[in-house]
Order: structure tokens, then C-alpha cells, then sequence
């Protein structure tokens, strides 16, 4: 806007000369009318921010003009020229909100002050204006970032995959998202608004929620925990969850709960574990396999050394034949005990029995094995066990294997040339425990075979094991109600001991037949 | 007139079956249960024909053959290796004994992979004693 822009309406030349040539000289670009007609049609053109009128004219007069160009621009500011006795007009003229009135015969310092006054009105309106204009500006950006963040919430509740919960005051649910939906299974139009959250979270979470609501107090939620919920089909779902009183200056507004599905998860974890028992069955097969071909190769080389040695006549060589033949069958045997020992859960059958001849009986089935290959089985009773009530085969099977695996740890000891020695000890223990301890300064395990010792089929002996051996025992111990423990170093040897509870002998008559 | 045959191995009833072999195929058994009573009986008794297993205790068969081979007076006695352990496999072995600087040792005479047939190994022994 041009502010040095002025409009001089009046019918009198004399004053409109005066006038422009009194302005001119202040400054400003002075256009005249000689009637309000004129006046208001250069108005239009030119929109000067100050008119200057006289009050009385033929035709259209201040009192017009001044409706006019209020009409046209409620800013623009209009000084009213008036005569002796135009009192009535210059009154209505200010209910019209005039800006000023100038008396004729117009004073210099008058209309300087005059024109001073309305710049400054037009000064102010502009401020006010651009006041305005900015605080409808900034109330708009507000509003717009209002809107954007609440927008960005809502798509953050709406698409997120876990199930996003809220709840007013009461507990009744106010936000439930996709998420919910998927999981719950409940459609949105059922829930929100309808329903409070027992209809949707397990007990245990609602009487927490409850609590934290009714009392205004936060709740121990906030840690992620596994709690499964119940769907609308009935199905249990595994999810993890975390949830929040929410507060709003200290007053309980609501509350919220986030629930991650983990049925994917689950279903891998599952699936992780069936491939690897999977491969581990394939191990289990191929490997037993492999040992009952070795026994059919056994069996079959009995076999053809029998039947050469009947052609032969040859009794040596029958007795070498028939001991081949045992062997293999008793290789087999102890493999389809093994076998059932694994497979299928056993109750201890305990009777009375010596466990120092279980001892001595084991050690004496595997002293020729030993012999063979020169290791010494050290025996270690302790004469303070007696007759006791245990499980014999137990014991019997469980010493078997330990004897069997620490000959085994000897004859592959190839580096060294000690003395092999495997000891055989029982002792009486505290809390009616008895100890079985067989060790032998073998080849010693790695923390890799240590680790894998009750775990899986796993055998270091190729060919000659099966890896059920130890999976047996340990079985055995523990249904038992033992305990087995191991200690092994690489090169040094292997001690294994178990532990098992045992009963006083029962007298016979007490045994009900 | 039969010649001696030294089945080197620990498997106690394979070591039956072979011997009733070479004794149906005419010759004379030897037996010992590792390398090391097997290097022993190589010196003591000289025989014409090795039979060797390659897992064993103590001396393994890999290093018995590869002694065997590097000796002079002995690398001219027939080899024939009977094992569970595959021929590539046992190849592989020798050729990585060279890399501490032994030298190369030509291939056995016979490989026979366990479980081994009567006629099988009958069949070597004639084709190699005869």
C-alpha cells in the first residue's frame, strides 16, 4: 500500500488547489475530485489509504462518500472537512467511523495532526492485522502438527503387528488395533467401547489392571513377560506382553497393553528342535546300523570258521568258531537291552541284592576283554555295604557300560605307554547313597565329548559304538533316583561316578511273597 | 609247501576268520594284535604276506605300512590291507606322512574293504603267493 497516497474530495476549487499544493509540498501524491461521484470512482482505481472530504456537496455527499469507501475498504481512513454548523453531519459521520474532523478554514498544524493521527491508525490496523494473520498462521501450523502426530500415532497403533490395547479409566477398551485383531480374533466392532478387558486379557493380567486403575497406582507390567491368551476360537495363543497404567498429571486416564505374537516364533523354535532330533534319529539309525552290520559280519565269519572247522574235523577250531558266534549274539543282545533301556521308561524293579557282587560280577564278564589287551581291572569294595534293596539289573546294566566305555578309553590310548589300570569302587555314602566309581587313566575326553556325553546317540568309537551307552545309563541312574557325575582330562583319564539311593535289606516276611 | 601269511589286527574274531582262511587256502597264519607286535613278528618270523587292519591300539596300520615300505629288507614283502577304512582314505594318509618329509610309498598289493568274503581273499592270496 502506498501510503503517501492522498484523495481530496471537494466542490470548491480554491480549497482542492490549496490543499494539493500544501500536501505536495509534505510529501505526499495528491489526487482531487470535485465530487463525491468522482471521488469514489478514482477510490477504486487507486485505493489511496486517506480521504480527505468535505462534508457538503451537490450529489453524492461526505456522509456518502464515506459509506462508500468504508464499504469498499474498512481500513481506509477518512477525514471529514466540515463547515460552521454541520454539527448533525459530522456526528453521524463519526457513527460511520470517520477518522477525523478538519474545521474550514482548513489550519496547517490541524491537518498535519489529522493526517498524522489516521497514518497511525492504519499503522496499528496493519500490526493488528499481521498479528492476527501470523497467530491464525501459527494456530494453523499447530493444529496441522497436531493432527500430523496424532495421525503418525494412529498409523503407528493402527499397523503395527503387535496387538496394541488401551483402556479409559474404567477399563473399558478404547484402541484396539490390527494387531489385537489378529491376535484376539475378535472383529473391532465388538470390542471398542463395548467390552472392558476381562473380556479380552487372561485373569491374572486383569486383576493387575484392576488394581492399578482402581487404586491410581502404576502396575509391575512394564517388564516383557510370556503370557498366553485365549482367542475367540478357543485357541491358546503365546505372546509376550507389556503393559502400563497410563497417568495423565498423576490421574489415572487409562490403561495400555501390547501383546507380540509369538506363534511363529514358537512354530520355528518347534520345528528347530523336530529337524534336529530328526537328524539326530538319522545319526541314532545309521550309526546302529553300521554296528549291526559289524555283528552280521561276526556272525557270518563264525559261521564260515564252524563250518570249515566241522568239514575238518577240527574240534580247535569248532570251540574258536562257536566262541565267535557267541560273542556276536551277545554283542546283539546287549545292544536290543540297551535299546529297550533307551526306548521305553522303566520303573525300578528293587529287590535284595549284594551291590558288591554286582560289582565283582561285572568286573569278572569283563576281565578277559581287558586282559586281552593289557589293562588291569583294580576292584574297590567297600565292606561296610551289605545286602541291600536296590534295583540289580540297574546297577548291573549301569557298571556294564562305565566298565565297558573305561576299557574302551584304555585300548584307544595309542600314544602313551603306561600301565592301564581301570578301578572299580563302591562306598557307602550319607543319606543312604551308595557311590559307584569307575575310572581309568585312558585317553581322556575333549570339552566337545564332555559336552555331548548324555545329550545325544554319540559315539567317539566309530565302527565299535553304538552312543547309546552312556544315554542307557544315565537313564537308568535317573529313574533310578540317581545321580551320575563325570570327570575327564584329556590324557589323563576318566572318572565316572553314580550315585544311587538305596533302601535296608527287606525282611522276606515283610515282602508279602 | 605254504608260505606264512601275518594278519595284523585287534578284532580277535576277525583275526580267526582270517587265519582259517589262509590255513583252507594252504598256507600258514600268523597273527598279532597291533602294530607293534606286528613289526615285532615282521622281524621274527619274516613272513611272505601281510594282512593288515588300519584301526588299531597302539600302532595304527597307516604307520606300520608306511615303516614297512620305507625298510629296505622289508618293502618287498606283498601288502594286502583289509579294513573298514576306505582305500582313498588310507591313500590320503600315506600321501600326508610325506609331507613331514618321508618318503613316498608305492601303493599295497591288495586292498580289501571289511566285511571281506572267504573266496575274495582266497583268491589274493593265491594270485600273489603263487
Amino acid at each position: 500500500m502506498n501510503m503517501s497516497k492522498l484523495l481530496v474530495i471537494d466542490d470548491e476549487e480554491g480549497i482542492r488547489r490549496m490543499l494539493t499544493l500544501s500536501l505536495s509540498s509534505d510529501g505526499y501524491e495528491v489526487l482531487t475530485a470535485p465530487g463525491g461521484e468522482e471521488g469514489i470512482e478514482l477510490f477504486k482505481d487507486e485505493s489511496p489509504p486517506i480521504v480527505l472530504t468535505d462534508i457538503k456537496m451537490p450529489g453524492a455527499d461526505g456522509i456518502e462518500v464515506l459509506k462508500r469507501v468504508k464499504e469498499l475498504d474498512p481500513d481506509a481512513e477518512v477525514i471529514m472537512i466540515t463547515g460552521h454548523g454541520d454539527m448533525d453531519l459530522a456526528i453521524e459521520a463519526l457513527k460511520l467511523d470517520a477518522s477525523d474532523f478538519l474545521n474550514k478554514p482548513i489550519k496547517d498544524d490541524a491537518l498535519s495532526v489529522a493526517l498524522k493521527r489516521a497514518e497511525q491508525r492504519i499503522a496499528i490496523k496493519q500490526k493488528l492485522k499481521s498479528y492476527t494473520d501470523d497467530l491464525e498462521n501459527m494456530v494453523q501450523i499447530a493444529t496441522e502438527e497436531v493432527k500430523r502426530r496424532s495421525e503418525f500415532q494412529n498409523k503407528l497403533i493402527t499397523t503395527s503387528n503387535d496387538a496394541i490395547i488401551a483402556t479409559d479409566e474404567k477399563g473399558t477398551v478404547v484402541i484396539y488395533n490390527q494387531g489385537a485383531e489378529n491376535i484376539f480374533r475378535y472383529p473391532r466392532s465388538e470390542i471398542i467401547r463395548k467390552v472392558s478387558i476381562e473380556y479380552l486379557y487372561p485373569p491374572e493380567l486383569v486383576s493387575q489392571f484392576a488394581a492399578g486403575l482402581e487404586k491410581g497406582v502404576q502396575v509391575e507390567l512394564s517388564e516383557w513377560r510370556e503370557v498366553p491368551i485365549v482367542a475367540r476360537d478357543g485357541e491358546a495363543v503365546p505372546t509376550r506382553f507389556s503393559g502400563s497404567i497410563l497417568f495423565a498429571e498423576s490421574e489415572v486416564v487409562g490403561s495400555v497393553g501390547f501383546f507380540q505374537d509369538l506363534r511363529e516364533i514358537k512354530r520355528l523354535q518347534e520345528e528347530l528342535i523336530r529337524s534336529e532330533r530328526l537328524a539326530a534319529t538319522g545319526q541314532t539309525v545309521a550309526s546302529l546300523a553300521h554296528y549291526i552290520k559289524n555283528i552280521l559280519n561276526g556272525l557270518k565269519g563264525g559261521t564260515y570258521v564252524l563250518n570249515v572247522a566241522l568239514d575238518r574235523n577240527n574240534t580247535d577250531k569248532i570251540k574258536d568258531g562257536w566262541a565267535m558266534i557267541e560273542r556276536n549274539v551277545e554283542r546283539i543282545s546287549e545292544l536290543v537291552l540297551d535299546l529297550l533301556a533307551y526306548s521305553k521308561d522303566r520303573k525300578p524293579e528293587p529287590e535284595n541284592c549284594f551291590p558288591n557282587e554286582i560289582m565283582e560280577e561285572v568286573c569278572a564278564l569283563m576281565d578277559g576283554r581287558a586282559r586281552e589287551h593289557d589293562i588291569r581291572i583294580v576292584r574297590k569294595p567297600d565292606p561296610r555295604i551289605g545286602e541291600a534293596f536296590m534295583d540289580p539289573r540297574a546297577i548291573h546294566r549301569s557298571l556294564l557300560n562305565l566298565v565297558s566305555n573305561a576299557i574302551d578309553a584304555c585300548i584307544f590310548d595309542s600314544t602313551t605307554k603306561k600301565r592301564w589300570l581301570v578301578t572299580v569302587e563302591t562306598a557307602m555314602e550319607k543319606d543312604h547313597m551308595i557311590r559307584f566309581q569307575v575310572a581309568d587313566n585312558g585317553i581322556g575326553m575333549d570339552n566337545r565329548t564332555k559336552e555331548n556325553l548324555f545329550s545325544s546317540p554319540f559315539s567317539t568309537k566309530g565302527e565299535r559304538g553304538t552312543g547309546l551307552g552312556l544315554l542307557v545309563t544315565e537313564k537308568v541312574v535317573r529313574e533310578n533316583g540317581g545321580v551320575i557325575n563325570v570327570a575327564s582330562e584329556l590324557g589323563k583319564g576318566t572318572s565316572f561316578a553314580i550315585r544311587l539311593p538305596y533302601r535296608e535289606a527287606q525282611n522276606k516276611a515283610n515282602m508279602g511273597g | 609247501m605254504g608260505k606264512k601269511v601275518l594278519n595284523v589286527e585287534d578284532d580277535a574274531d576277525i583275526r580267526t576268520f582270517v587265519s582259517t582262511i589262509v590255513e583252507e587256502t594252504g598256507h600258514i597264519p600268523i597273527l598279532a594284535k597291533d602294530g607293534e607286535e606286528g613289526m615285532q613278528k615282521v622281524r621274527g618270523e619274516r613272513p611272505d604276506l601281510i594282512i593288515l587292519d588300519i584301526l588299531m591300539p597302539k600302532e595304527s596300520g597307516i604307520k606300520m605300512y608306511h615303516e614297512l615300505k620305507s625298510d629296505p629288507s622289508l618293502k618287498n614283502i606283498p601288502v594286502v590291507m583289509l579294513s573298514g577304512v576306505s582305500k582313498r582314505t588310507f591313500l590320503r594318509s600315506q600321501v600326508a606322512l610325506t609331507e613331514f618329509g618321508d618318503e613316498t610309498v608305492p601303493e599295497p598289493e591288495a586292498y580289501l574293504e571289511k566285511p571281506v568274503e572267504p573266496e575274495d581273499l582266497s583268491e589274493i592270496l593265491n594270485k600273489i603267493l603263487s
